[in-house]
């Protein structure tokens, strides 16, 4: 999570205006879930993997380990498609082996279908990253506002989206200094050490809200948290990307 | 000549506290004053300074603020906040946005100030404090002192005419401290008025124009440094008499 906030803030798209990047990761999500061939969302896969690195210059391996541990869950989740497991061995069309009574087996309809699922997934998480990747959040919620989401919740997320990052940081905090006295020598111990963290972040939680509200208060607070908008740019090359990824994928489509 | 802020006979008690915090604390400060305000932990100076800017009301006694009696309605605590600035010790209290342009317009836009004119504030602020490179960063990959001097961007943008500081020095290596103090002085030759709690003797006795001596919820000594470091009742009272007693060398000389 601090990785992707790091290069969310430090990308070479991240003045580009929220709303045009999100419509670009929207309409992508929307053509791998409309057009289900295995191949269109391989090529969405490819451009938004691209876009990202070659765009908005994120390093290869970030968006590699992203996607990867993406695609490593996505396969898990789709064993239970491709492979039917049984007592007895299965009929024809299915090619099986047996693990001790168990039955494992699968035939291509299984299989192209898991693959189907994998490829469609993987590109709408391809657009999901490249949008993770060049977008902070304050910039989705500036998004959310233009788009007349009731301003309390704004104010909600704005205000965990920092106590996060204040939380994980006493968080690490705590760790450590248990960890210089022995709390997490034995499995017992970190057991009681991690329950013993646990409780504490809460009452720190709660004394710094406390904190929070007093501090805001001299500021004037009365009940809503008014910032100033950000200044966006729009990019016409990135439109311009977006027309071509479309199209290559409705092509992608039409020719599989 | 009318105080720019007085607090008069102030008493405070914390709700479920069987001691009172406050127990009669007088202090008037005036236009273009350095104060210091010392006294062990406990003695009440962090609570003396919530009542400066309405965020605890006294159960007795009265505030003013250029000669105005102050009133708790929401109306008059928003001119009275607008005056009367104040900045805490952990900066990760104050700062809600996860943009440091953002955070430092909470308190114009509190004003009622446009958007253009809280533009203006903010940008005038920070160059203030020298966080104008720091604009565009997240709030959460500042290092500490940063954080500090974006929490008292936050704080000038309103343009206070008196600022105080509850151990905002603290945590600071000495050369972050420096550029504080610079800043503080900055803000004095413009006539405002600075008052710093703080542990840090040294600075009392050097930067000081007026050092104010806090014990049991009262101000038990009030004076120029030199006063208050040569006596011995007060420092005996303040338990700062050993400190003193090491430094004596610096303090007799500053007494020449
Ligand atoms: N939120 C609180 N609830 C109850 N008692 C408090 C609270 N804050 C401070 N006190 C008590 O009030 C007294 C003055 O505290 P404080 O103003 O924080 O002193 P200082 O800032 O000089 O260390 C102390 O006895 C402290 O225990
Ligand atoms: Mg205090």
């Amino acid at each position: 999570m601090q990785l992707i906030d790091r290069y969310a803030y430090a990308n070479r798209l991240r003045n580009i205006d929220p709303a045009q990047k999100t419509a670009l990761a929207v309409l992508v999500i929307g053509l791998c879930l409309l057009l289900n061939r295995p191949a269109v969302g391989l090529v969405a896969t490819a451009w938004m993997g691209g876009l990202t690195v070659v765009r908005a210059g994120v390093p290869w391996a970030v968006v590699g380990r992203v996607l990867l541990a993406e695609g490593l869950f996505l396969v898990l989740a789709v064993v239970g498609v491709a492979l039917s497991f049984s007592t007895s061995p299965p009929p024809p069309p299915f090619r099986s082996f047996q693990v001790g009574a168990l039955w494992i087996g699968g035939n291509p309809a299984s299989f192209s279908l898991a693959g189907l699922l994998v490829s469609r997934a993987l590109g709408c998480a391809a657009a999901m990253n490249f949008l993770a990747l060049t977008t902070p959040l304050m910039d989705l919620v500036h998004l959310l506002r233009q788009l007349r989401m009731p301003p309390v919740l704004i104010d909600l997320i704005c205000v965990m989206y920092r106590f996060v990052f204040i939380l994980l940081e006493r968080m690490q905090r705590m760790h450590t200094a248990q960890q210089s006295r022995l709390g997490y020598a034995t499995r017992r111990a970190a057991l009681r050490s991690s329950g013993l963290l646990a409780s504490r972040l809460f009452v720190d939680a709660y004394q710094r809200s406390t904190r929070m509200q007093t501090a805001l208060e001299s500021r004037g607070y009365t009940g809503d948290l008014r910032v100033l908008p950000l200044n966006y740019r729009y990019d016409a090359r990135l439109s311009v990307l977006g027309a071509a990824v479309g199209s290559s994928l409705l092509l992608v489509w039409g020719f599989s | 000549m009318t105080a720019l802020l007085e607090m008069d006979d102030l008493h405070y008690r914390y709700p479920g506290s069987p001691a009172p915090a406050l127990n009669g604390a007088t202090l008037r400060l005036e236009a273009g004053e350095k104060v210091v305000l010392i006294g062990r932990n406990g003695s009440g100076k962090s609570t003396l300074l919530l009542h400066s800017n309405g965020i605890l009301r006294p159960q007795r006694g009265q505030v003013w603020v250029a000669g105005q009696p102050m009133s708790y309605q929401q109306r008059s605590l928003r001119e009275w906040r607008r005056q009367v600035g104040l900045i805490f010790q952990h900066p990760d209290d104050q700062l809600f946005s996860a943009s440091v342009a953002q955070d430092i317009s909470f308190g114009p836009l509190n004003l009622g100030l446009s958007e253009e004119a809280a533009r203006q504030r903010v940008a005038k602020a920070a160059e203030q404090c020298g966080v104008t490179d720091l604009l565009e960063r997240p709030t959460h990959a500042l290092s500490g002192g940063e954080k500090t001097r974006v929490a008292l961007a936050g704080v000038l943008a309103m343009e206070p005419l008196v600022l105080l500081a509850d151990e905002a020095l603290a945590n600071l290596d000495p050369w972050m401290r420096l550029q504080l103090i610079a800043i503080f002085e900055h803000l004095v030759a413009q006539g405002k008025t600075v008052l710093l709690a703080t542990h840090d003797l040294p600075l009392a006795r050097t930067w000081a124009g007026r050092v104010v001596v806090m014990d049991d919820g009262r101000v038990v000594a009030d004076g120029p440094p030199q006063h208050i470091f040569t006596d011995p009742a007060t420092l005996e009272r303040t338990g700062l008499d050993c400190v003193v007693a090491q430094a004596g060398n610096r303090i007799d000389s500053i007494d020449r």
